[in-house]
C-alpha cells in the first residue's frame, strides 16, 4: 500500500524547512523531497506535539526537533495511523472534560475527607514509643525550666493521681514561665506554666486545667492534630500560598474547637470522679475572660503551637463547668492548704530552675 | 538561505485572540479548582502551547513542547527536597527554643534562610533554561549545559552587594545577574551574549529611590511657604484645617501614586537595556516598550482584574505574553543552514523550584 500527501518537515538537525510528500508503506512511512528520501519512520514512534496556524504538528520519538506538519484535510488512511491530538492532557482527554471534572471533584472531596477524618483512628495506631520519642525530642528538660521541690512534687503527684487512673504514663511538670497557660505535648507531657499556678485562687482551679490537659493526652488530640496538619499540608499543597494556608487554618481551627470541648468534658468527668468541685475552674475561666489576650499568645503561632493545645477564653466554657456542679454533693478540696502552698511556691523555692524563655517571647 | 530582518516590520508577531484564550483559560480554572490546584501545571502548559503557537518569529510559529507532568514532577521534587526539610527544620528549631537553645535555633534558621536564598537564584536560572529548552522554532530549540549552581552563588553575593550601599547598587546587581543568566544560554548552535550596561539605569533608579524624599521635601516646602505667608492652620481656622487635611491626602496619594509610577519607569528602562544588550550570533534584540506603555499596560491589567472581580486574573498570562511579543524586536540576519540543533542537555523536570517560591514572571 502506498499513498502520497503533501506536508512540511523539519529534520531536527537544521532549521531548513522542507516540503515533502508522505509515502505510506504499511506501518512505516518515508518523507520524499525532490532529491532526497527521509526514512523509513515507524508510525508507532510518531507523537502529537501541538497545533499551530492550520497545521497539526507531529514529532518523532528519539529525534529531537523532528517535525511533520500536516494541514488541510488529511487522508483517512494517514489519519488512522497518527496519534490523537492532545488537548487537556492524558486523563482528561480520555475521560472527556465533563466526566473528568466530576471525577476530580469526587477524588478531591474524598482526599480532604480522609485527611480530616483519618487522624481520629490513625492516631491510636501510632506506637507509644514514637509518641514518647517525639515528646522527649521536643520537651527534654525544657531548658532547665522545670521547678522541683520534694513537697511541691508530692503535691503535684497527688493531684495527678486523683485525676487520672494511670498517672505513670503522664509527665506533668510546672515550668518557671510567667504565662497563664498550660500545654499538652506528645508523649504524655503536660506542662503547667508557673504563671497559671501563681494566679490560681484554689487548687481546684489548677485541677480543672490539669484535667483538661490530661484530656488532650488521653483523647490523643496532640497526635491527631499533628497528623491532620501534615495531611492538609500535603493535600492543599497544590493550591498556591495564601488561599491554601487559609483553608488549612480554617479546617484545623474547627477541629481544635472540637478537641477543646472534648478535653473540657474529660476535665469535668475527672473532677467529678475525684470529688473536686468544678466551681473553681468556672471562676478561673471567668477571670481569664477578663484578662483576655494575656493567655492566648500561643493560639496564633504556627508550628508547635499548631498541635500544642491552646486555651481560647470563652464564657460558654465557664457556663459548662458551672452546669456540671452537682448540688448537694460533698466536694472536697483538691489539695490540703499546706500542699497547695507548696505547689504554688515551688518555682519560687526552686532557685536552680531557669526562668522565662531565655529571650523575650512576646 | 538568508533572511534579512531589516526588510520586515517586526520579527515577532502575535496572532492570538483573547476569546480563543478564554476557551483555554476557563476550563483550566475549573479543572484547577476541582483538583485542589494540581491541574495548574497542565493548565500552564496548555496556555503556553497556545501562546507560543500564536507567535510568529519571522516566518514560522514558535512551539512550546513542555509537559504538565514535567512541571508537576518539578513541584514534587521541590516539595520533597525543600518543603519537607524546611518543615522539619522549623519543628526542630522550635523544639530547640523550648529547650532553651535559642542561639542554636537562630543559627539553624539563618542557615535555612541562606539555603533558600541560594536556591532562589538557582531557580531563576533553571526556569530560564527550562523555558528555552522547551521552545522550538523550525525544529530547533535552546537550552544550557550549565546547571545553574554557580549562578546561585553569584545571585547571593551580587544581591547582597546591591543592597549594601543603602540599596544604591541594585541596578548593577540586576543587570549583572541578567547578563550572567543569559550568557549561559544558547539557541541552536549559538550562544547568547548579554552585555547590558547598568550605568544608564542609574538616573531612573535614583528617581524611584528619591520619591519618598521628594514627597517629604514637598511637604516641608509647602509648610514653610504656609508659615512664611503668615497663615498657620491655627490662625486660618477651619479653612486652614481643611487645607491641611487636603494636603495630607494629597501627600499620601502622591506617595502611593508616584512610587509605583517611578518603579515602572525604572523597570521599563531596565528591561529595555537588558534586552537591548542581548545578542544571538548575528541577531540583535530590542524591547520597544517605554515607561508610558508599561504604565498603561499595568493600569489596564488592574482595571481588568478589578472590573471582573478577580476573574480577569486568568487573562494575565495572555496579556503579559502579548505585551512582551508586541514590543520585542530583532535585527540582523539568520543563516537557516547554520542554525543546527542544540546539543544542550534536556532536564526532565520543570520549574519546580521557581514555582515553589512563587516567583514566576515573564
Amino acid at each position: 500500500m502506498s499513498a502520497f500527501f503533501d506536508a512540511w518537515h523539519y529534520d531536527g538537525k537544521s532549521a531548513v524547512r522542507r516540503k515533502v510528500e508522505v509515502q505510506i508503506i504499511g506501518r512505516q512511512f518515508f518523507l520524499l523531497e525532490t532529491e532526497r528520501r527521509h526514512g523509513p519512520f515507524a508510525f508507532s514512534d510518531v507523537e502529537y506535539v501541538t497545533h499551530k496556524e492550520d497545521a497539526d504538528v507531529y514529532g518523532l520519538k528519539g529525534a529531537d526537533g523532528w517535525r511533520l506538519m500536516l494541514s488541510g484535510p488529511v487522508p483517512t488512511d494517514l489519519n488512522a495511523m497518527l496519534p490523537a491530538p492532545r488537548n487537556y492532557g492524558g486523563w482528561v482527554d480520555r475521560l472527556g472534560f465533563g466526566k473528568a471534572a466530576v471525577a476530580f471533584t469526587l477524588a478531591s472531596a474524598a482526599a480532604v475527607a480522609v485527611v480530616l477524618l483519618s487522624p481520629q483512628w490513625l492516631a491510636p495506631l501510632i506506637p507509644s514509643s514514637v509518641d514518647e520519642k517525639l515528646g522527649d525530642a521536643l520537651v527534654g528538660d525544657f531548658g532547665g525550666r522545670f521547678c522541683s521541690t520534694p513537697a511541691g512534687d508530692a503535691a503535684l503527684k497527688k493531684l495527678v493521681a486523683s485525676l487520672d487512673a494511670h498517672p505513670d504514663d503522664l509527665q506533668v511538670e510546672v515550668a518557671k514561665i510567667d504565662m497563664i497557660n498550660a500545654v499538652a505535648l506528645p508523649g504524655g507531657n503536660v506542662i503547667l506554666f508557673d504563671g497559671l499556678v501563681k494566679q490560681a485562687r484554689s487548687p481546684d482551679e489548677v485541677a480543672g486545667v490539669l484535667a483538661h490537659e490530661i484530656g488532650h493526652v488521653r483523647e490523643k488530640h496532640v497526635m491527631q492534630a499533628l497528623l491532620r496538619q501534615m495531611g492538609l499540608a500535603v493535600v492543599l499543597g497544590g493550591i498556591d500560598g495564601n488561599s491554601g494556608a487559609l483553608v488549612n487554618n480554617m479546617l484545623s481551627m474547627s477541629y481544635s474547637r472540637d478537641s477543646e470541648a472534648e478535653a473540657d468534658a474529660h476535665s469535668m468527668k475527672a473532677l467529678g470522679g475525684a470529688n473536686i468541685s468544678p466551681i473553681g475552674t468556672a471562676s478561673f475561666f471567668d477571670r481569664l475572660s477578663e484578662l483576655d489576650g494575656s493567655a492566648s499568645s500561643s493560639t496564633s503561632d504556627n508550628g508547635i503551637a499548631g498541635y500544642m493545645s491552646s486555651h481560647p477564653l470563652s464564657r460558654s466554657r465557664k457556663d459548662a463547668f458551672e452546669k456540671s456542679i452537682v448540688k448537694g454533693k460533698n466536694y472536697k478540696p483538691a489539695l490540703t492548704p499546706t500542699e497547695w502552698t507548696e505547689l504554688k511556691t515551688m518555682c519560687t523555692q526552686d532557685r536552680k530552675a531557669k526562668s522565662g524563655f531565655g529571650f523575650d517571647f512576646n | 538561505m538568508y533572511d534579512d530582518l531589516s526588510q520586515r516590520h517586526s520579527a515577532f508577531r502575535f496572532h492570538g485572540s483573547w476569546l480563543e484564550f478564554a476557551r483555554i483559560a476557563f476550563p483550566n480554572l475549573l479543572l484547577t479548582i476541582v483538583t485542589l490546584g494540581i491541574y495548574r501545571f497542565w493548565a500552564t502548559t496548555r496556555e503556553r502551547e497556545y501562546l507560543w503557537s500564536k507567535t510568529d518569529f519571522i516566518d514560522e510559529r514558535l512551539e512550546w513542547t513542555g509537559k504538565g507532568m514535567e512541571l508537576f514532577v518539578g513541584f514534587i521534587m521541590a516539595f520533597l527536597l525543600i518543603g519537607l526539610p524546611l518543615i522539619v527544620i522549623q519543628l526542630i528549631s522550635q523544639g530547640l527554643i523550648f529547650r532553651g537553645e535559642a542561639i542554636l535555633a537562630a543559627v539553624m534558621t539563618l542557615m535555612m534562610f541562606l539555603l533558600l536564598f541560594y536556591l532562589t537564584g538557582v531557580a531563576y536560572f533553571r526556569a530560564l533554561r527550562y523555558r528555552l529548552s522547551r521552545t522550538y522554532w523550525r525544529g530547533i530549540r535552546g537550552g544550557s549545559d550549565d546547571p545553574g549552581f554557580q549562578y546561585g552563588v553569584a545571585y547571593m553575593w551580587k544581591s547582597v552587594v546591591g543592597w549594601l550601599p543603602i540599596f544604591l547598587a541594585v541596578p548593577w546587581s540586576m543587570i549583572s545577574l541578567w547578563n550572567d543568566r543569559w550568557n549561559a544560554m544558547s539557541f541552536g548552535p549559538h550562544r547568547f551574549s548579554a552585555t547590558a550596561e547598568w550605568k544608564p539605569l542609574m538616573k531612573r533608579y535614583l528617581l524611584f529611590y528619591l520619591v519618598p524624599f521628594l514627597v517629604f521635601i514637598g511637604a516641608v516646602v509647602f509648610g514653610i511657604s504656609m508659615a512664611a505667608s503668615g497663615g498657620t492652620p491655627d490662625t486660618l481656622g477651619s479653612t486652614g484645617m481643611a487645607v491641611g487635611a487636603i494636603f495630607a491626602v494629597v501627600a499620601v496619594l502622591s506617595f502611593y501614586l508616584f512610587l509605583p509610577l517611578a518603579a515602572l519607569a525604572y523597570y521599563s528602562k531596565y528591561f529595555r537595556l537588558a534586552v537591548g544588550g542581548l545578542r544571538l550570533h548575528n541577531l540583535e534584540f530590542d524591547f520597544r516598550a517605554r515607561a508610558p506603555d508599561w504604565i498603561l499596560f499595568f493600569l489596564a491589567n488592574m482595571a481588568i482584574v478589578i472590573c471582573t472581580l478577580g476573574i480577569g486574573y486568568i487573562f494575565m498570562p495572555y496579556r503579559n505574553w502579548k505585551f512582551f511579543v508586541d514590543h520585542m524586536e530583532a535585527y540582523g540576519e539568520i543563516n537557516i543552514d547554520d542554525l543546527t540543533q542544540s546539543e544542550t542537555v534536556v532536564a526532565k523536570h520543570g520549574e519546580g523550584l521557581l514555582d515553589a517560591f512563587d516567583v514566576g514572571a515573564i
